[in-house]
């Protein structure tokens, strides 16, 4: 088990812990509003000739309290229409990933501002040059700072960002067991599905295809090459094939 | 409420009415369509066929099928003159009066409860609230008091202002559900008040003030046959709250208690129905109610309907009186459901019994329940852990519909954490933790996580928390990156919301920090 951070303060460890306790609700919760719409409707079936249709509409305008939601990623506000919406919503717009680290990014915007931080010597050239490199994170902003230090602090000051937030460090395994168990997930899953000889081929042909077939193009890695498995363009495997194999056993 | 004992009423509601009528049905069906909705989902009513056979309809004639082919002009233009005729009736002096209003009145009571989309804005217009006052007066027949109850009944049981046009006739509707009047009146004139209980907290209000609670709670006793079914169910309308006033003074009525006793357990499912959501609302809504239905045998009663029903309209209200008893006070659990106790033990039974229905209502109530008794002492929790149950939910949180999921997770976190200890947190109950992990509870937890729901997030978070904390040889961060928690856990870094941002990023620093993975773990 990892060793515990150094922290500054023990705010960052601080955690609402899981409390047993009782749950009381008024009789006008929404929790108790599906029950409540069922009596109505139970009493009324037989007056009011209620077809099958038009209970079930009915009841699924109970059923869903999550109707206009918006998608709770910063910045981007997204209105989804139930409960699954939000899944597939996230898994379409919000998992690029880095092929080089392989940490992943809510917006294509902030992957791109990730490889130029830590992966492109251009960048770091021209930083040491002087010149404002370092964007505002967030979109709309076009702020510039010098440091990465002088951004977190805007971040924190302007944008109420919280102190403890780390952009350049917000992938927490080691870079090394990440890539170890990502090769190893993806192994593991390619090896699962293809269930033949040439399992490694097999599945490779089964990725591309499953690529090509993804909606959008913030799933895709920013490079891909195909071949053996030790290759690093191929440690992200996208989150659509993964699942695919998997069998869902939800609604 | 209709009289479903008469068969033949029942084929006009649906008798076909050829193909011209079905077609303007089909159009109309849209715009009304909001209006229907609305009405099916209000706590109101209507009043299609009469509470007695008391009204001779003598009229066999098509009047008496449903007015589906009328055109909506029509019908208000009758309404119109419907309520000239009444008008003309209440002021004639000389012989035959009665019958005058009488016969009014019966045609606009037809008016107001054949058709689907009642004229009642018409008949308001035309002035019929005080005309109908005028025919509650003291000394009426009983024929002319039922059938003005009945038009008052059906103005109220639709939109909102029409309900509130009723407030001047409610000091006299309530004087009729008095016990010198007849059953029939009572009953019609209590089913108005319902109406109007049903719409909001303040004609409750005026209502109670007016004195409503007494003589309708007294029509719940019971001698007093039929009318006890109405009565029960615009008594639940009128104590439904927020506020607990009326559920405490209800209580306290003396015969009251005995009375709910009595009818649950011996009524049909019908009365039953109704009388446990009085239970409901009592329990919800009051402490002293729930102390004294718990003390008089009230939980038992409960399970045995429990038990032995299968109709889902009687299940709901007494689940929830279940749950409200149980959520509402230490006691119930404590004392009453003590671990050991046959009640308990049968408690579980009929819990599990509506965690196996289809109805996701009872799934989602009976997972609650559960929850709260497992938040009792560590004996209950080691009760629902080794009960029948725990197969059950643990298939239910990976595969039931979202609420249910909810529930079940909060039963089996509950089990697996006890009361808080001299570090300030919970004590964990490894072996259930253990247990419940290995019987791969995890995946369910980290499909929370992913949830819109904060509070599902939440929840998912805090159990993570246990996992990564309690398992035995550091095995929990392990678990939890085989089932992509870490993953999970990481969409909250550019999450809006602060609580669960800081609890994830949090968790992630502090078991998966820079150091993780880099050790051997064969530890």
């Amino acid at each position: 088990m990892a060793m515990d951070v150094e922290s500054s303060s023990d705010e960052r460890h601080w955690f609402p812990y899981w409390s047993s306790d009782r749950r009381r609700f008024h009789p006008d919760s929404p929790f108790f509003a599906p029950g409540n719409i069922e009596r109505e409707l139970l009493a009324k079936q037989i007056a009011l000739d209620i077809t099958e249709d038009e209970r079930n509409h009915l009841q699924n305008l109970a059923d869903e309290p999550y109707r206009g939601v918006f998608c709770p990623i910063v910045g981007c506000g997204a209105s989804l229409t139930s409960l699954m919406n939000f899944e597939d919503h996230y898994r379409a717009r919000h998992t690029s990933s880095c092929s080089v680290c392989s940490r992943v990014y809510p917006t294509s915007r902030l992957l791109s501002i990730h490889v130029s931080e830590a992966h492109d010597s251009f960048f770091q050239a021209k930083v040491a040059r002087g010149f404002a490199m370092y964007e505002c994170l967030v979109e709309g902003c076009d702020m510039k700072f010098k440091s990465y230090k002088d951004r977190h602090q805007h971040l924190v000051d302007k944008h109420k960002f919280p102190n403890s937030f780390e952009f350049l460090k917000n992938a927490h395994q080691s870079k090394n067991l990440r890539q170890k168990t990502q090769r190893k997930r993806a192994t593991h899953k390619q090896e699962a599905a293809a269930n033949a000889m040439e399992v490694e081929n097999e599945a490779v042909d089964g990725l591309v295809s499953a690529i090509s077939r993804l909606s959008t193009a913030d799933s895709t890695p920013s490079s891909i090459s195909f071949g053996r498995r030790h290759t690093r363009g191929l440690t992200f495997v996208p989150r659509s094939v993964q699942r695919e194999r998997s069998s869902e056993s939800k609604q | 409420m209709t009289d479903e004992s008469s068969p033949h009423r029942r084929d006009p509601i649906k008798s076909s009415v050829g193909n011209a009528a079905a077609q303007r049905r089909r159009q109309n069906a849209a715009s009304v369509g909001k209006e229907r909705r609305e009405s099916l989902m209000r706590a109101k009513r209507f009043c299609r066929v009469g509470v007695s056979t008391a009204i001779d309809d003598n009229d066999d004639s098509p009047d008496h099928d449903m007015v589906i082919d009328e055109e909506e002009s029509i019908l208000e233009a009758q309404a119109s003159s419907a309520v000239e005729e009444l008008k003309a009736a209440v002021a004639f002096q000389g012989k035959g009066a009665v019958q005058k209003k009488i016969s009014a009145l019966q045609k606009l009571r037809r008016l107001l409860s054949r058709s689907e989309f009642p004229p009642v804005e018409v008949a308001l217009k035309a002035g019929a609230i005080p005309l109908l006052v005028q025919c509650l007066s003291f000394g009426s027949l009983d024929e002319q008091l039922l059938e003005a109850a009945w038009c008052l009944t059906n103005i109220a049981a639709g939109k909102p202002d029409e309900t509130r046009a009723l407030l001047p006739a409610l000091p006299l509707l309530i004087a009729h559900i008095g016990e010198k009047s007849s059953l029939p009146v009572a009953e019609q004139c209590a089913w108005a008040l319902g109406n109007v209980a049903g719409e909001g907290e303040d004609l409750r209000n005026i209502l109670l003030s007016q004195g409503a609670l007494l003589p309708l709670a007294r029509m719940m006793l019971p001698n007093k046959g039929s009318t006890v079914r109405t009565a029960a169910w615009a008594l639940s309308n009128l104590i439904k709250g927020p506020d607990q006033k009326a559920a405490t003074e209800l209580i306290k009525i003396n015969g009251v208690l005995k009375a709910i006793i009595q009818h649950l357990k011996n009524a049909d499912d019908e009365l039953a129905t109704e009388v446990a959501w009085v239970i409901v609302y009592l329990s919800a809504l009051s402490n002293m109610a729930t102390i004294m239905l718990v003390k008089s045998n009230v939980v038992q009663l409960l399970v045995e309907r429990l038990a032995s029903s299968n109709s889902l309209q009687l299940l709901i209200p007494v689940l929830r009186s279940l749950g409200n008893l149980v959520a509402g006070d230490s006691c119930t659990t404590y004392d009453l459901l003590a671990p050991g106790h046959e009640i308990t033990d049968s408690v579980i039974t009929v819990l599990v019994k509506c965690l196996k229905s289809e109805h996701r209502v009872l799934k989602k109530e009976a997972a609650w329940v559960l929850s709260n008794i497992a938040a009792g002492s560590v004996e209950h929790k080691q009760l629902i852990f080794s009960s029948e149950a725990l197969p059950l939910l643990l298939h239910l949180l990976s595969s039931a519909p979202f609420d249910i999921r909810k529930e079940v997770a909060y039963t089996l976190g509950n089990i697996c954490v006890g009361p808080v200890e001299g570090d300030g947190r919970p004590k964990l109950i490894v072996e259930h933790l253990v247990s419940l992990v290995n019987h791969g509870c995890l995946s369910g937890f980290i499909e929370l996580i992913r949830s819109i729901d904060a509070e599902a997030a939440r929840l998912g978070l805090q159990f993570m928390e246990l996992v990564l904390r309690g398992m035995p040889n550091g095995e929990g961060p392990k678990l939890v990156e085989q089932e992509d928690g870490i993953d999970a856990m990481e969409r909250f870094q550019f999450h809006e919301n602060d609580d669960l941002r800081n609890m994830a990023n949090g968790l992630v620093d502090k078991y998966f920090g820079e150091d993780y993975g880099l050790e051997e773990s064969s530890s």
